[in-house]
């Protein structure tokens, strides 16, 4: 068992962080937000350097409920870097209502996402999960005297609890008709004739899992929770959460239920199109920016269930190259929302109050307009490729049919982020001043990097990214 | 035929709780009717001496005090939940497991001093 600890220092890091920031927040109070920012900041950075010592290592530990592998690795260092942009961006945001619990539960979620992205059996599965989700119900009503906020956060407690009972519903099935809770010993089982109760076990599980993922049809709660919560945790759920749940996932379809290919993949294959179709429709008629970026998440989801609906290697490839290009764009466009306020300092979400945007704030309106070009995949955007990626596992699947109707579909979602930029660059300026901000180095500096990344920069890393892609995938065939 | 006379000690038993029980409850009330004096009013009536009127509508308002101490109730009784097997089971589980308790106890203390120290303890 000592042995196993020096396998899990990601997970210690962030346990001992986490409690050492709340210490801090408790003791100095809430005001001395440098302090414990920087302790929660520091934890992560350690927890993401332990990862990275932790390459090369491809073994379970602790009776095998919890691998430590390339592929929980490469989702960790993507989780942890979102949740340090999350932390570092709050205080401006929450001006004097910073609280020294925001780090504290970020760090904490960031722990149970780390376990979702590592569990190999269906207990720390839930552990996982719970732990990242009894956080983020707390994230989304952070600023408690916000009716908005209180309201998003018991929707979204209300309909995660529902979804978790889905989940642990589908998980008592599994383990009842499996006799185990460990991925590789339902892998075993289910390899024989499936039957109803099997069936009905993996069904409750996506399910449960859709709604974590905000795959239609389980996606009502994300626009209003995404609209109601604090921006910086909206700007937190649409990224760190999505590659923990998008990687539980994975390894639950390919690792667990491996096997039983046909029964998953006619789900996936419907998750993925409904999604597409409704995110790409829904956002049309969207006034605020946040909910519109909320079922462009939506989208954006559907199309990794692409490359996991193909169930090869390659499929597991596409979803992580997406997944990685996905957070960045997010955390941009997130970032420029956030740098949107009137001459009061209000925080502007309405989406007709950008118009003229680039008479105003160029360089921000500039940055938005690549996020939104590559959130639609336009090729010269680097948020091309990973659509590319999926696209074409999906048709080296035989999977043809969902491929063209995953690009006819984007066609779709292509009309209201074009509509955007068309707004910031071609419509007379609103009503709405938008001064500049000023005295946010830092979140230029991750605005500015995110968006030269995406442009062109980003194929420099095409290499890397499939040499690391690859490798992180093939630990789950 | 199934042979009843197997049920028999279950039978007494039956009997002699279910009148016990009514003896219980009904011989106060008796003794007291004739004995004692009768004066009610609402304060006595009641089920319980205080808190809540134990019959009203679930949708009236409470002060989240209440809530507040019933959280922190749960979480320290949780805590004993777990210590009385990790006690009976200790000699096998050896210090492993011994060192795994006192991390658990010790977080848990890190929660109430945090709970201490925002004042969740104060009623007032």
């Amino acid at each position: 068992m000592t042995a196993d600890l020096a396998l899990i220092w990601p997970e210690l890091i962030l346990t001992i962080g986490g409690l050492i920031t709340l210490m801090l927040g408790t003791f100095l109070g809430d005001r001395q937000v440098g302090i414990y920012q920087l302790s929660a900041l520091l934890t992560l950075a350690a927890a993401a350097a332990a990862v990275v010592a932790l390459f090369g290592v491809e073994t379970t530990v602790f009776s095998g409920t919890l691998s430590v592998d390339g592929f929980g690795g490469f989702a960790k260092l993507l989780i942890y870097a979102a949740s340090f942009v999350c932390i570092l961006i709050a205080p401006r945001f929450f001006s004097g209502g910073m609280r020294a619990e925001y780090p504290t539960l970020i760090v904490f979620a960031a722990l149970g996402m780390g376990i979702m992205a590592s569990a190999r059996d269906l207990m720390t599965l839930y552990v996982g999960l719970e732990l990242n989700s009894l956080a983020a119900y707390v994230l989304a009503s952070f600023m408690r005297t916000d009716e908005r906020s209180s309201e998003a956060g018991l929707k979204y407690f209300v309909l995660g609890a529902l979804a978790s009972g889905m989940l642990l519903y589908g998980i008592s099935l599994l383990y009842g008709f499996t006799g185990t809770t460990d991925f590789a010993g339902i892998a075993a089982a289910m390899g024989g004739q499936l039957n109803i109760g099997l069936i009905f076990g993996i069904v409750f599980v996506l399910a449960g899992l859709g709604f974590k993922v905000s795959a239609v049809p389980f996606h009502m709660w994300t626009p209003d929770v995404y609209e109601g919560a604090p921006t910086p945790v909206t700007t937190f759920f649409a990224s760190a959460p999505k590659v923990a749940a998008m990687a539980l996932m994975t390894r639950v379809v390919i690792d667990a239920m491996g096997p039983a290919l046909g029964a998953w993949q006619q789900i996936i294959i419907f998750l993925a199109l409904a999604s597409i179709i409704l995110g790409a429709v829904g956002a049309i008629g969207q006034k605020n920016i946040k909910r519109l970026l909320a079922y462009s998440s939506i989208n954006n989801v559907g199309f990794m269930l692409i490359g996991l609906a193909a169930g090869t290697q390659q499929g597991v490839e596409g979803v992580l190259t997406y997944l990685l290009v996905y957070v960045v764009t997010t955390l941009g466009a997130f970032l420029v929302v956030l740098q949107l306020r009137d001459a009061d300092g209000n925080q502007i979400e309405s989406i007709p109050a950008l118009a003229g945007l680039s008479q105003r704030r160029p360089g921000l309106a500039a940055a938005m307009a690549v996020f939104m070009f590559s959130l639609a995949g336009i090729p010269p955007l680097f948020g091309f490729w990973p659509k590319y990626l999926v696209f074409e596992a999906a048709v080296n699947a035989n999977l043809v049919p969902l491929a063209v109707a995953g690009i006819v579909a984007s066609v779709i979602g292509a009309f209201y982020y074009i509509a955007i930029i068309k707004m910031m660059y071609f419509d007379d300026k609103s009503d709405t001043e938008i001064p500049a901000g000023g005295g946010a180095i830092v979140e230029d500096a991750v605005i500015t990097a995110s968006a030269l990344w995406l442009s062109v920069i980003g194929y420099l890393f095409i290499p890397v990214l499939a040499v690391v892609s690859a490798s992180a995938a093939a630990v789950l065939f | 035929m199934v042979d009843l006379t197997q049920y028999l000690p279950i039978l007494i038993f039956l009997v002699i709780a279910v009148g016990l029980s009514s003896a219980f409850v009904f011989l106060p009330m008796g003794v007291a009717r004739l004995t004692g004096a009768h004066k009610p009013e609402p304060a006595k009536l009641t089920e319980y001496e205080c808190g809540f009127p134990a019959f009203e509508d679930a949708r009236s308002q409470f002060d989240v005090r209440f809530y507040l101490v019933a959280i922190l109730f749960i979480i320290f009784d949780l805590e004993a939940a777990f210590l009385f097997p990790w006690a009976v089971s200790l000699e096998e589980i050896g210090w492993a497991g011994w060192a795994t308790m006192m991390i658990f106890l010790a977080e848990l203390t890190l929660g109430l001093v945090y709970a201490w120290k925002k004042g969740a303890l104060d009623w007032e």
